[in-house]
């Protein structure tokens, strides 16, 4: 008998047996013929959509078609930070609705995601920037999130460490969320297609897609690497690629791809509980349950596909990180990688049907799509099932540049390489 | 100025440059021409060249600009007067920027510390000067002679700078 | 570090310079007489190449003009850069291909 639920019962009985009887956690589906559903992009949103697609809307007849492997792209390569601080009403319930999917994930698709609520505090560190995070606040609590302001001496007894008294930069208080956190970011890829995969869904590796077949108007498949696949709706999930895949329908998008660079520090003992954002440059950091420090901070700014940073931001992020934390200072770098992003045009995301029958499109997550994932799979889920948009996603349409109903959470404009 | 602005290390020196104005003008290729036929020169400098014209040096740090040192006097009457013919912007800096004469044997590797720009003399002979960066601060260096460097940067990044400068000395002096 | 050729200024660190997105998007000379489509195209839609962009580079820190670069996205080496107002230049397959390096 093999083993495919996890289960305390599950773990004494494999423990028992010297863990022989483990399934692969899914099947590597070869692809059929023709599917009701072809996601494109097997990342985090891919697999999410999936997964809600058969789960809430009795989708049947499902594929996921990745062009690498599971948990190798940008889900694999984050900085695991899940947070609803948003303002814009076209945001903010969208990202709550995924801070509850987050809060219920691991009971959802029996699979350890490590999610961790342990809060993400903002720092200001003047007057105008406080006043900001008020008005971002009590539009949070407005919204159904959470948000407490704290001042200086709440912030110095919560995170002691903190340059606090800093000349240039002193830390004045911060906003903290405190349902925010981490989530192991691949174990939300692997749970996901685990989840998707035990309801059928056909995760297909290492098959990337090389072209759109249009008949009368009409997506009616895609072509592949590894073959044709035919398809009634086909949902396009691909992150930094999106452009290259959207070309093959002949549109153009409001996205421009960047990089983003993170990095991973040694393992140290435990001394971050929290995620702490720096509010004088840009320099987020948390200590993953390894104990390594897990940090980043802005896009290299210019379009590229090349998944490796440079040096200039390398330097600049870890100044962030010395102005806010003098103590890291010697700390060792272990890793860091660039991912592609597909930043679009108002900083915000899109879900919508595109002017081609069955194509429908996912896309413009900027460096924040991570912990959008829940809500994203729902939402494209709920488009793909129903033809209409979900109530919490109303706002990421894609003709809002056409209408100005651009939704500009920092107020950059047309910028990508800004927001 | 105090000697708060004076870097003096083994085999370093910034000396502040004291009086002096700056001029910034801005203008077309014909503009810039006819400034520095007034000043008497033939042509204006090529771009990243400097000329001498009497108590006026005119550094050409873009196509579009040129930055104009003279003594106390300010800009000779002729120049404004051509000026005054010709569409412009022209402002006086001389408060905006804080100068400093660099000499002695550890200066390149002082330098290196702050600018990645290559000032050895056969990329960066005499009479070159240009505007990059120096660590964060936005400067212009103008080489004077084979062993003396010219430095300006805006006022509110001189302590930056004098200290960039210092620590760069002492690390270069070891 | 990217190393970028300035048509002014000459090879220069790429601290010194700021991106400014894509190139030869021309504003259009009569926007009124454009659809909300038709401006939005001009105003968000970009072809975001993989594989060879002209893109706007501004020397910021040094003599402060945009100018063009010829760049191959999937690499970030440069092929060549031109003057504002000038043509996209022909790329050579000898020059794409040492781009694509």
């Amino acid at each position: 008998m093999q083993t495919n639920r996890y289960s305390l019962f599950s773990l004494l009985w494999e423990a028992c047996r010297g863990n022989t009887g483990w399934k692969p956690a899914w099947r590597k589906a070869e692809p059929a013929s023709a599917y009701d559903f072809v996601i494109v992009g097997g990342g985090g949103h891919g697999l999410a959509t999936a997964y809600y697609l058969a789960r809430r809307y009795g989708g049947k007849r499902i594929a996921v078609v990745e062009k690498g492997w599971i948990g190798g792209g940008n889900v694999g390569r984050n900085t695991t930070i899940v947070r609803s601080n948003y303002l814009l009403h076209g945001n903010e319930p969208f990202y709550e609705c995924s801070m509850k999917l987050w809060e219920g994930l691991e009971q959802d698709i029996n699979y350890n995601a490590m999610v961790s609520q342990r809060g993400v505090l903002n720092l200001f560190h003047n007057d105008a920037q406080k006043a900001a995070y008020i008005r971002r606040g009590n539009s949070m609590i407005l919204h159904g999130a959470d948000a407490v302001l704290l001042d200086q001496d709440a912030v110095r007894a919560k995170v002691p460490f903190l340059n606090v008294d800093d000349a240039r930069f002193p830390i004045k208080g911060g906003l903290l969320q405190q349902r925010g956190g981490t989530v192991r970011h691949d174990a939300v890829a692997w749970g996901y297609a685990r989840a998707a995969d035990r309801l059928g869904v056909d995760i297909i590796e290492n098959c990337e897609m090389t072209g759109l077949r249009i008949e009368q108007g009409r997506a009616v498949g895609i072509e592949t690497t590894r073959g044709f696949i035919g398809a009634r709706k086909i949902g396009l999930a691909c992150a930094g690629n999106s452009s290259r895949v959207a070309a093959m329908a002949g549109l153009r998008l409001p996205i421009e791809s960047h990089v983003l660079q993170a990095f991973v520090s040694e393992g140290l003992k435990p001394f971050i509980d929290c995620v702490v954002t720096f509010g004088a440059g840009h320099f987020y950091i948390s200590q993953s349950d390894k104990g390594g420090l897990v940090f980043g901070g802005d896009i290299d700014g210019y379009n590229s596909y090349a998944q490796r940073g440079n040096m200039p931001v390398i330097e600049d992020v870890c100044e962030g990180g010395m102005a806010l934390m003098p103590r890291i200072g010697r700390v060792r770098l272990l890793r860091h990688w660039g991912g592609i992003m597909d930043m679009s045009m108002d900083g915000s995301p899109i879900i919508d049907r595109t002017p081609v029958d069955g194509l429908y499109l996912n896309a413009g997550w900027c460096y924040g799509g991570f912990k959008a994932t829940p809500a994203s799979g729902l939402c494209f889920a709920h488009l793909l099932a129903r033809d209409e948009p979900h109530p919490v996603a109303v706002a990421y349409r894609l003709d809002r540049f056409a209408r100005g109903a651009v939704i500009d959470e920092k107020g950059m404009g047309a910028q990508p390489n800004l927001h | 100025m105090s000697d708060a602005l004076t870097v003096s290390r083994p085999g370093f020196t910034a000396t502040p440059v004291r009086g002096g104005r700056r001029f910034s003008l801005q203008g077309r290729a014909t503009t810039l021409n006819g400034t520095a036929k007034a000043l008497g020169l033939a042509e204006v400098p090529a771009m990243l060249g400097t000329a001498q014209a009497g108590k006026c040096t005119l550094l050409r740090l873009a196509p579009q600009e040129l930055l104009i040192l003279t003594d106390d006097a300010g800009l000779p009457g002729k120049v404004t007067d051509y000026l005054a013919t010709v569409p412009h912007s022209l402002v006086e800096v001389s408060d905006r920027q804080v100068g400093w004469t660099l000499v002695g044997e550890r200066l390149h590797d002082t330098l290196a510390a702050l600018s990645p720009l290559d000032m050895r003399a056969r990329s960066f002979p005499v009479g070159c000067a240009t505007r990059t960066l120096f660590g964060k601060a936005d400067g212009m260096v103008w080489r004077t002679s084979e062993d003396t460097f010219h430095l300006e940067v805006w006022r509110s990044f001189a302590p930056y700078i004098v200290a960039m400068l210092d620590a760069a000395a002492l690390d270069a002096a070891w | 570090m990217l190393l970028i050729r300035c048509p002014y200024c000459g090879d220069r660190a790429e601290v010194e310079f700021a991106n400014a997105g894509e190139a030869h998007i021309d504003r259009p000379a009569d926007p009124m007489s454009l659809s909300d489509e038709e401006w939005a195209q001009y105003l968000y839609m970009r072809d975001n190449p993989k594989g060879l962009i002209a893109e706007r580079w501004r020397h910021a820190h040094g003599c402060n003009r945009f100018f063009n670069a010829i760049r191959d996205t999937r690499t970030d080496r440069f092929v060549t850069t031109y003057e504002i107002g000038q043509p996209r230049p022909e790329v050579t397959p000898e020059q794409a291909e040492e781009a694509a390096r």
